[in-house]
């Protein structure tokens, strides 16, 4: 088999920080592999490591300084070959060019059994670009993947959703998202980490893939808040005081 | 227009909407959703398809969005309409930020339930018919989420259970609280997806919930949970660590260990009633 991972740079948001107007601070928020993205890699990794796919390539739309750091990272989990898609402000692109980049990606590039993506990324969490991609590709989509499985040409996926728990299976060629839950991501030995540093990470351009890009229309970024009173009750050493506070404040709001 | 798979829900609507189209499917399966909503958004050409934002939402959106070419907004709380498209207001960052942005018509978007009042009637009932999906894509087996007590999406009062509950038993006395307070318990992703203790969870990709009252017990209060609570008219926060990101989010935060005090709250709640 051959796959195809598409990874996303992300923003840490439980690091991420606001200015007093209230615009968010990304320079300063560290930037990772998304959890779920690490989590197709590794689900990549591990059909790799079962002999059931040869190659295994990681793809990211961005091939900024970091871009490059999270493909090497994807080496150092198990990629036989990487690709940044030379984009200026990947973040700034529409989910749709995202997904169509990726699409004719696969198109230039394959035929892939599997596509894997992380079923939405920390920070956006828009979760579209993967059935996008299923779309564009006329390709069955498997979302949602809390489990998977891979059986010569036949992929079953364990989903859960609103209503309840989904086994969506389907013959190869697919596109797969998984969650965050779907395994725990290896950690890479050194050796593994010191040997991607020196793998190549080829670049292409949108114009070769023919995709023209689209961006989406900003007109601005600020901190939301619902509004909470957030007062504090300390329960620490009088339980009872504590709780009767609480039980009171609760009958006056009227929700007890 | 509507579209939905679901027939039992058109005597509810049949108001709401000019005209409403149903398919009759055995599962819900993405792949002919999406194709047989296709079919449907070709004949009617609207100006926007809004989904609920949910996780079935989400995937259908995608699906359409890459057969049709329209934009595709998610998190949405609000959409204005402009002269040649929509002012949309969606959140962003695990609901930390909320970003304006203008989309050109036609464009898809997925709601964030809560975001609006239910609408008036149109006085008059629709048109309902029924559109034929053709056959399954993919193979789908599905088993129903197991409901103990109430639905916590449509429950006034839900008491939520985090990580700080040590051991699958303690949950008895979460799920006791709930049913002195009339109301549903559920759990944050971890424990229903890693620990297996419930089948559904409260958050981002799981249950979004706008509840009168939300007790969130040693929940620590990850933007993935907190996302799926915004909605909630008060929130309660019971956690030991003074320095836990819930109570940004709690309009009454307990400091103090959850042993000591859901006891002591359901003793109370009990001698009350």
């Amino acid at each position: 088999m051959k796959v195809l991972v598409a990874v996303k740079l992300t923003y840490d948001i439980n690091q991420l920080k606001f200015e007093k107007d209230g615009t968010p601070l990304l320079d300063a928020c560290p930037r990772v592999m998304g959890e779920a993205d690490k989590c197709a890699m590794e689900e990549a990794a591990r059909i790799k490591d079962a002999g059931k796919a040869e190659e295994v390539v990681a793809l990211t739309v961005g091939s900024s300084k970091e871009h490059q750091r999270i493909l090497k990272d994807a080496y150092a989990m198990g990629a036989t070959k990487a690709v940044a898609i030379k984009v200026n402000d990947p973040d700034n692109l529409s989910a749709l060019t995202i997904a169509t980049i990726i699409a004719s990606f696969i198109k230039k590039t394959g035929p892939y059994d599997m596509i894997l993506l992380g079923s939405g990324a920390g920070d956006t969490h828009s979760s579209v670009v993967g059935p996008m991609v299923a779309s564009l590709l006329n390709m069955p989509l498997l979302a949602n993947a809390d489990r998977v499985k891979v059986e010569e040409d036949d992929i079953t996926i364990v989903s859960t959703l609103e209503d309840g728990q989904y086994k969506f299976r389907s013959r190869t060629p697919a596109v797969v998202t998984v969650t965050s839950e779907a395994n725990e991501p290896r950690i890479p030995t050194i050796r593994d980490i010191l040997r991607s540093k020196k793998k190549p990470i080829d670049e292409i351009s949108p114009e070769d893939l023919g995709v023209e890009l689209s961006k989406v229309d900003l007109v601005d970024v600020k901190r939301y808040e619902v509004p909470r009173k957030r007062v504090k009750i300390d329960a620490t050493d009088n339980v009872e005081e504590a709780v009767d506070q609480l039980i009171k404040a609760l009958e006056q709001e009227g929700v007890i | 227009m509507l579209y939905t798979i679901n027939k039992g829900v058109l005597e509810e609507l049949t108001g709401f909407y000019e005209r409403l189209y149903y398919s009759t499917l055995e599962y819900f399966d993405p792949m002919i959703v999406s194709k047989t909503l296709h079919e449907i958004v070709s004949k009617e050409s609207p100006e926007a398809v809004l989904f609920p934002c949910t996780n079935k939402g989400r995937m259908i959106a995608g699906l359409l969005a890459g057969l049709t070419g329209y934009d595709t907004v998610t998190d949405t709380v609000s959409l204005k309409p402009l002269s040649d498209g929509f002012e949309v207001i969606k959140l962003t960052f695990g609901g930390n930020a909320s970003a304006t942005l203008n989309v050109k018509k036609p464009m898809i978007a997925c709601i964030v339930s809560g975001s609006y009042k239910e609408s008036e009637t149109l006085g008059s009932k629709g048109e309902v018919i029924e559109v034929n999906a053709g056959e399954h894509i993919l193979s789908v087996e599905f088993s129903p989420r197991k409901l103990e007590g109430v639905d916590p999406s449509k429950a006034d009062v839900v008491v939520g259970a985090g990580r700080g509950v040590k051991k699958k038993e303690d949950l008895d006395m979460i799920k006791e609280l709930a049913s002195i307070l009339g109301g549903a318990w559920s759990v944050t992703r971890p424990l229903a997806a890693d620990y297996g203790w419930a089948d559904a969870w409260i958050g981002i990709s799981g249950l979004v919930i706008n509840p009168k009252l939300y007790i969130a017990i040693g929940i620590s209060g990850q933007p993935h949970h907190t996302m799926g609570v915004r909605g909630a008219k008060v929130i309660v926060a019971v956690n030991s660590d003074e320095s836990a990101p819930i109570f940004e989010d709690a309009d009454y935060g307990v400091i103090g260990d959850l042993y000591r005090v859901v006891p002591v709250l359901i003793e109370k709640l009990k001698k009350g009633k």
